[in-house]
């Protein structure tokens, strides 16, 4: 009896010091969560046997706010820490630290049938803010224009306002989608519907994707910062990194890790 | 003094020594342990209880301090001029609706080509164009005191931020780098009267403002489509009113106070009355429930509209009409739809249902139905639909319970007078088992309340009032909900904020209406009790 208990205490103290070694939290922001992270862990994971991810993604604010509570390694998020955030790190002696890992681009997709192909930024701010209601105001076919945005949570949701809006806010009537995805599926079988998305999603059927001011969003037009509305996405960190986590940022900033960013539609950091 | 009995030593009367086991004997452990499992669940209702309120109290008091600083920040101040931009850019989009109508008219009526139409629209639009441009100072006057009050109010929730870390830090027995953490008090005096001392400015622009609506007004060109020329004459009506609230606006200008502390009775009337639901604002975070009230009673009430008739009808004919072999049959089917789980159905709400709905309503035969056509497919109807799903099997168990409870006596004496079967159902059956037949359905609209997967896949997050004076059209509006908020928002919040006891308000609301529910259910089935049931 005694021996036995012995060696399930020797086992279960060997199984969790295993699991804490080998294991890589990672929460936050859906934009990169959705696909690009995921992906990124399983290749690292062929290279590197016996390391489990732990992946949520559910939103920047929520991949901010791990990293302050310890709950995970890596906050992923596309946007930047806001100040009250920094000072709510500080204050929990948190050493935030963001590094960027791959830029992302807003496109606004219209449904495919919709014959608004360009629009300007002033256009589009005044679309999103509910200035404009109407599809027959900006050349379009008469129809009530419906919006969807993000939920509120997502860096995405806030980006958009400061990258596209001048910070105003949403117009009320706008829905708001849990996900790129979901945005993306009902502009899709919204023939008035107007959405906005990460890159990754420009090919999803059904939608087109619309030039703002002329520039469409692609790599070169990210780079050279002709198309507005482009951002750099982050994982955020509790100061640096050690172990199995910091080696996993190294590979996804290396060669073979922004061969991934671009296959899946972001725009790498070089 | 009558001599004590003596213990009868008659063998089974005799007082054995029962087995005991910490003093209880093997009734008393067998009371316990029932009582006990009773007790846990009373215990458990009432920490849940505690605890929605211990994390929901305190939202009263932050919003209050909310309040405050919206209004000694001054973007109260800025919110007047704000309101009289936006009810310009209202009238704005009068004029703009005024334009599409007049294309229909041209294009669908009159059969003129697209630029045909929009050549004879063109002094039109010069003139919405000059009306739109006479708001330009305005909005920018508006646009730099609101960066003057947003400024005050970042640099005071900074502050606060900071004042929370240096009580951390001296939690932590850190007083050097407390020390360091350098707070600088906002001075909202200077920073009202900066706000305050464009007064002078403000009544000149307003004056200004006013002689360049009456200037345009009075060019406003006859409608193109003869039709719409009513909807263009109640539009000067419009501009005539909004001017006439310009004394108004400068007369709240100008007594406004920074000072005037916020009551707490006002923190409860922006939560219970409030029309907005704004979080993550750069400007201010309103907490009102108002749109999510309305949006769950909208939907509810969709739902109970088609679960009502569904539930009680299946029930009367399970009961007084079916053959046995078919009650069977059906019944068990009926009651089976509660065993599908909601999230399902949710994917069956946006994947099928949304879609043959939206498709139904492009056709041309069938725009008469009110709210027809309609883009969006997730709204309110497509939720109602599927919480009439989820209500019906709560309904009609209940129900049929309720009516299989009317005894036998009343049918039978019933059929005896000669009464046809029709009649004794009609007149006999129903006003019998009606209170069990209202409490089911009243319990069915605390299952629709309650409902959160569902409503949060397929009624649209539309965070809006819906708009009540389209009269029945307003089903296919996208709506949200009191669960759908908390379902979405819980998630992403920090603990402790505000905007987190915003949502457990918002629980405590659901608590209630839920207990008010069920105590109206049963309060139905006491007061109409049958004699001698």
């Amino acid at each position: 009896m005694k021996q036995a208990l012995v060696l399930a205490a020797a086992l279960v103290a060997v199984s969790a010091s295993a699991l804490s070694a080998q294991k890589i939290v990672i929460k936050g922001s859906d934009t990169l969560g959705a696909k690009l992270v995921p992906m990124l862990a399983e290749e690292y994971k062929a290279t590197r046997p016996g390391i489990n991810f732990e992946i949520a993604a559910e939103g920047s604010t929520t991949g901010i706010a791990a990293i302050i509570d310890g709950t995970a390694q890596i906050g992923m998020s596309s946007r930047k820490a806001r100040p009250t955030e920094m000072s709510a790190a500080l204050a929990k002696g948190v050493k935030m630290k963001g590094i960027v890992v791959s830029f992302d681009g807003l496109a606004v997709i219209v449904n495919q049938n919709n014959p608004v192909k360009a629009l300007t930024r002033r256009q589009v701010e005044q679309i999103f803010t509910g200035d404009i209601t109407d599809w027959s105001a900006i050349g379009g076919s008469p129809g009530r224009i419906s919006i969807y945005t993000r939920n509120t949570s997502s860096g995405t949701y806030s980006d958009f306002k400061d990258l596209a809006m001048k910070k105003r806010d949403y117009a009320p009537s706008s829905q708001k989608m849990a996900g790129n995805e979901q945005i993306a599926s009902e502009v899709a079988k919204n023939p008035s519907g107007i959405g906005y998305v990460g890159l990754a999603y420009i090919n999803d059927p059904g939608i087109h994707v619309v030039s703002i001011d002329g520039a469409m969003p692609n790599k070169a037009a990210v780079h050279d910062e002709s198309y507005p509305y482009a951002r750099p996405n982050y994982f955020y960190t509790n100061g640096e990194l050690t172990g199995e986590a910091a080696t996993f940022v190294e590979f996804v900033l290396g060669e073979k890790g922004q061969e991934m960013v671009e296959k899946v539609g972001f725009v790498p950091i070089r | 003094m009558p001599e004590p009995r003596k213990p009868s030593n008659v063998s089974f009367l005799r007082n054995r020594a029962r087995f005991r086991l910490l003093g209880l004997t093997v009734d008393d452990m067998i009371r316990l342990f029932f009582g006990g499992n009773a007790v846990v669940s009373v215990v458990v209702l009432g920490l849940i209880t505690i605890f929605l309120f211990k994390e929901g109290h305190s939202f009263f008091g932050d919003n209050r301090r909310n309040l405050e600083t919206y209004r000694r920040a001054g973007l109260e101040y800025v919110d007047y001029m704000r309101q009289q931009e936006r009810d310009h850019t209202a009238l704005i989009r009068w004029l703009s609706d005024v334009r599409v109508r007049q294309l229909r008219e041209l294009t669908e009526v009159q059969g003129m080509d697209l630029a045909a139409a929009n050549a004879a629209l063109a002094p039109f639009d010069d003139f919405a164009g000059s009306f739109s441009d006479t708001v330009e100072d305005l909005r920018g006057l508006v646009s730099d005191l609101t960066d003057v009050a947003s400024a005050t109010k970042t640099q005071f929730l900074v502050n606060e931020d900071k004042r929370v870390q240096k009580q951390q830090l001296l939690a932590e027995g850190l007083t050097e780098q407390a020390e360091q953490v350098q707070i600088d008090p906002v001075d909202f005096v200077a920073a009202a009267e900066v706000l305050t001392g464009t007064l002078p400015y403000y009544r000149e622009l307003a004056a200004a403002f006013e002689e360049a609506l009456r200037a345009v007004v009075a060019e406003i060109p006859a409608a193109v489509a003869p039709g719409q020329q009513p909807r263009l004459d109640r539009f000067t009506q419009l501009v005539a009113d909004y001017i006439a609230g310009f004394p108004a606006v400068e007369q709240r200008l100008s007594t406004w106070d920074p000072n005037i502390p916020v009551g707490f009775g006002e923190a409860i009337t922006a939560f219970v009355f409030g029309r907005q639901w704004l979080t993550a604002s750069f400007w201010q975070d309103w907490y009102g429930i108002v749109p999510l009230f309305t949006g769950s009673l909208l939907v509810a009430f969709i739902a109970l509209v088609i679960a009502v008739p569904m539930g009680v009808c299946s029930a009367i004919y399970i009961n007084q009409i079916a053959r046995p072999a078919e009650q069977r049959i059906v019944k068990p089917c009926i009651e089976f739809i509660s065993a599908i789980p909601s999230v399902v159905l949710g994917f069956f709400g946006i994947a099928v249902l949304g879609q043959t709905l939206r498709a139904l309503s492009q056709f041309e035969s069938l725009a008469w139905i009110p709210g027809f056509p309609f883009s969006e497919r997730l709204n309110a109807l497509t939720a109602g639909c599927l919480l009439a799903l989820i209500a019906t099997p709560t309904i009609f168990t209940l129900a049929e319970d309720a009516i299989n409870n009317v005894p036998r006596a009343f049918k039978e004496a019933s059929l005896a007078l000669g009464a046809t079967r029709l009649q004794t159902i009609v007149r006999i059956v129903m006003p019998a088992s009606l209170s069990g037949v209202i409490s089911a359905v009243l319990l069915g609209l605390g299952r629709v309340i309650g409902e959160t997967m569902v409503v949060l896949l397929c009624a649209g997050n539309r965070i809006q009032i819906p708009d009540f004076t389209k009269g029945l059209a307003i089903v296919t509006e996208p709506v949200h909900t009191m669960t759908g908020i908390v379902a979405q928002e819980m998630g992403e919040v920090v603990r402790g904020s505000i905007h987190y006891r915003a949502l457990f308000c918002v629980g405590i609301v659901l608590f209630f209406l839920s207990l008010l529910i069920n105590y109206v259910a049963q309060k139905v089935v006491r007061r109409y009790k049958l004699p001698g049931s």
